[in-house]
């Protein structure tokens, strides 16, 4: 069996609204990502587990959103409104998961961890599979972004637009819960040593519930929000885990920062990787995870394990 | 150990000492089938078009005096899995024929099972051409479903009346999405060469984000535009395909193969389905072209308790057909004679007649095309008019 019949040839030099399209296509995939990989790095970060269900958690965020575009009346905000109830729901199932189950596994072998995400995974799937049943579910874009408008020569979607600007503004939003309140000087701090910050009086389980809660809310969120560009079917939880583990790596576990400039990296790499070799844009941003691990195993922004 | 070997020895004996004696015993057929993961969509409906064919039969008596008995197995879409599933079938279930598989994966994998153990075994979904491919082909393996020699070819020769000239690609890089379009790009250069192929684009299977790649494409700036993107995927596709713009583009000169106008897919895209392109199905129960498929629509929408039946239906359905025709033109359940039963053999299927060819062991099985348009009577797009496309003349 041969390829197919002509690769296609960058025959000359791209035209610059082309370079400017496919740069900006890359900043919205890497928004997405951030929103999902930041709930798995923040996970890391503070619980020490690898979350291997938080795609699953964006799956659920995605079918409960069209869920709630199916139960609300039509009105202003729907799809605004059936998004936040959806990153409400997956938070609340997030931390009914923590208290319940993640609980015993703090401090346990990775394997154990892994192998009970891994668990939780095909429990969580089935349990959508029978709620909503093998065919794909489409969420329509809300009305008032159903446009697009040209830059440059290029079109940029409306939704597209306000992805952009919503990634940024929730990594600034995390960011200052992290580091300019109470709470967040604490999660810090359980970070870095669970057992002195017990000692010191703080109630460390309600605080890693919290995290957990938070987590899950980024990515229900996260699925919620990109329901409008893509089809909502068993499955797409594995297909985006991958892509958010390939983020972390790159960035740095449990860094947050890291994971933002992961997410940056990543889509600008598949945007212009498919410019200079069509059919390998997949494996340039592989090899630049694994470049990124041969150089500094801990990631750009992450700090060496101890 | 000694003794666990034993016990399983005596369970063994248990099981196949009853085969030689009963004769009203059902007639078992197994069914390796995607029923998890995005493959489901279509695995599902499959398995449940064979079960409703398997039900109607036996009300009327079965075949030869048996009853058929269907035997499903999850085969997650996974070469690897479906040969397990299909291995522990014909060892452990005792079945005598298989039906099933659904990706140009599975297809492949478990005809070589079906070469080895001697054992009838019917393709209702796989396109790829390697299944019935001179060096692939032996006694046992039958194709019901298109292939994408087939497939491509159709296509093309609906494009080729289109008054474009620049022509672009996009398909997923791997056996089905290589083979369907270099069996349309061939098709269609031969049928109308002034056509170009001015750009392709290669995502990889299961790809979530196609902005870059429709940036891409549309920067060579075709007037039409061949998709083999399938299933769920195509609604990822086309939602993004239409924010940037692509549809608008290339003036709806567009045609998606893999089923892009299959009734589940405009049915959940709703009002985001980009009307106005061509699409293909297996089947629609909007098509009532005969008294048999009105008849078949209206027994399968009972059946699936669905007002709009799934189009997938009809290959689980057709698939049994095919077995149970055959069994009794060779009056005899030994996948020898079934086999030889099956060269040659036309029957009436809800969609009309179907010949398996003798050279290679693939049925004529065309696909219903057409441009969608919206249709006050239902709330989503229709393909209309919707044509069979018979294969027959470019199936070689």
């Amino acid at each position: 069996m041969g390829g197919p019949s002509s690769p296609p040839i960058p025959n000359s030099l791209p035209d610059p609204s082309f370079v400017f399209a496919q740069s900006v296509s890359g900043l919205t995939a890497a928004m997405f990502l951030f929103l999902i990989a930041s709930g798995l790095s923040l996970i890391f970060g503070v619980l020490r587990v690898l979350n291997f269900a938080h795609g699953t958690f964006y799956m659920l965020g995605a079918y409960c959103a069209y869920q709630f575009m199916v139960w609300l009346q039509p009105g202003p905000g729907k799809f605004w409104l059936a998004a936040l109830a959806a990153g409400l729901v997956v938070a609340a199932l997030g931390g009914l998961v923590e208290r319940l189950l993640f609980r015993h596994l703090y401090g346990k072998e990775e394997l154990y961890q892994l192998l009970f995400t891994y668990a939780l995974v095909l429990i969580l799937s089935d349990a959508a599979k029978m709620i909503w049943g093998t065919q794909q579910k489409s969420v329509s874009r809300p009305p008032e972004l159903t446009g697009a408008f040209k830059v440059f020569g290029a079109t940029i979607p409306d939704y597209n637009l306000l992805i952009l600007l919503l990634g940024p503004a929730i990594a600034l939003a995390v960011w200052y819960v992290l580091q300019r309140t109470r709470v967040g000087r604490f999660i810090r701090a359980a970070a870095l040593d669970r057992e002195t910050l017990g000692a010191l009086g703080v109630n460390v389980n309600a605080l890693y519930t919290w995290v957990f809660v938070m987590a899950s809310f980024l990515g229900g969120l996260g699925g919620a929000l990109i329901s409008p560009m893509r089809a909502t079917v068993p499955g797409m939880d594995t297909e985006v885990i991958v892509e958010a583990f390939v983020v972390v790596v790159i960035g740095g576990l449990g860094s947050f920062w890291g994971t933002f400039l992961g997410a940056l990296i990543y889509g600008q790499v598949l945007s212009f990787g498919i410019l200079f070799f069509p059919r390998f844009s997949i494996f340039a941003v592989f090899a630049l995870m694994a470049a990124v691990l041969i150089v500094r195993p801990w990631g750009l922004l992450g700090r060496p394990l101890k | 150990m000694q003794r666990r070997t034993s016990l399983i020895l005596l369970l063994a004996t248990l099981l196949v000492v009853p085969l030689a004696a009963d004769a009203q015993k059902p007639i078992k057929v197994g069914m390796p089938m995607p029923l998890s993961g995005p493959a489901a969509l279509f695995g599902e409906p499959a398995s449940k078009g064979a079960m409703m064919f398997i039900e109607e039969i036996n009300a009327k008596g079965g075949v030869l005096g048996r009853k058929l008995e269907l035997v499903t197995r999850d085969s997650k879409a996974d070469a690897n899995e479906a040969v397990r599933q299909a291995r522990e079938l014909i060892l452990k279930d005792n079945v005598d024929f298989l039906v099933g598989t659904l990706t140009s994966a599975e297809g492949p994998a478990v005809s070589v099972v079906a070469k080895e153990n001697k054992i009838v075994f019917i393709a209702p979904i796989p396109k790829t051409d390697q299944l019935t491919a001179a060096d692939k082909l032996h006694p046992y393996v039958f194709r019901i479903s298109a292939n994408t020699t087939m497939e491509g070819r159709s296509a093309a020769e609906i494009v080729a009346k289109w008054p474009v000239t620049k022509i672009a690609t996009m398909s997923f890089d791997y056996a089905y999405g290589q083979d369907v379009t270099r069996a349309f790009v061939e098709h269609l250069k031969k049928i109308k060469p002034s056509a170009q192929i001015v750009d392709q684009q290669w995502p990889k299977l299961g790809e979530q984000d196609y902005n870059p790649f429709i940036n891409a494409q549309m920067a060579k700036k075709p007037e039409a535009i061949f998709s083999s993107i399938w299933g769920g995927f195509f609604v990822t596709y086309s939602k993004q395909g239409k924010a940037l713009g692509m549809f608008d583009a290339v003036k709806y000169n567009f045609i998606g193969v893999g089923e892009a106008g299959s009734p589940e897919t405009t049915k959940s895209m709703g009002p985001d389905y980009p009307v106005g392109i061509w699409g293909n199905s297996y089947d629609a129960f909007y098509w009532g072209e005969t008294a048999a498929h009105k008849d078949y629509t209206a027994r399968l929408s009972k059946y699936l308790k669905d007002e709009y039946p799934s189009s997938w239906a009809i290959q689980g359905y057709t698939g049994m057909q095919f077995l149970a025709e055959a069994i009794k033109k060779a009056n005899s359940t030994e996948s020898d004679k079934v086999a030889k039963a099956l060269l040659g053999l036309t029957i009436e299927t809800p969609i009309g007649p179907q010949t398996i060819r003798e050279k290679d062991h693939q049925a004529n099985r065309g696909q219903l095309y057409g441009k969608t348009v919206k249709d006050p009577k239902y709330p989503f797009a229709i393909m209309k008019p919707v044509t069979y496309v018979d294969p027959t003349k470019f199936m070689d």
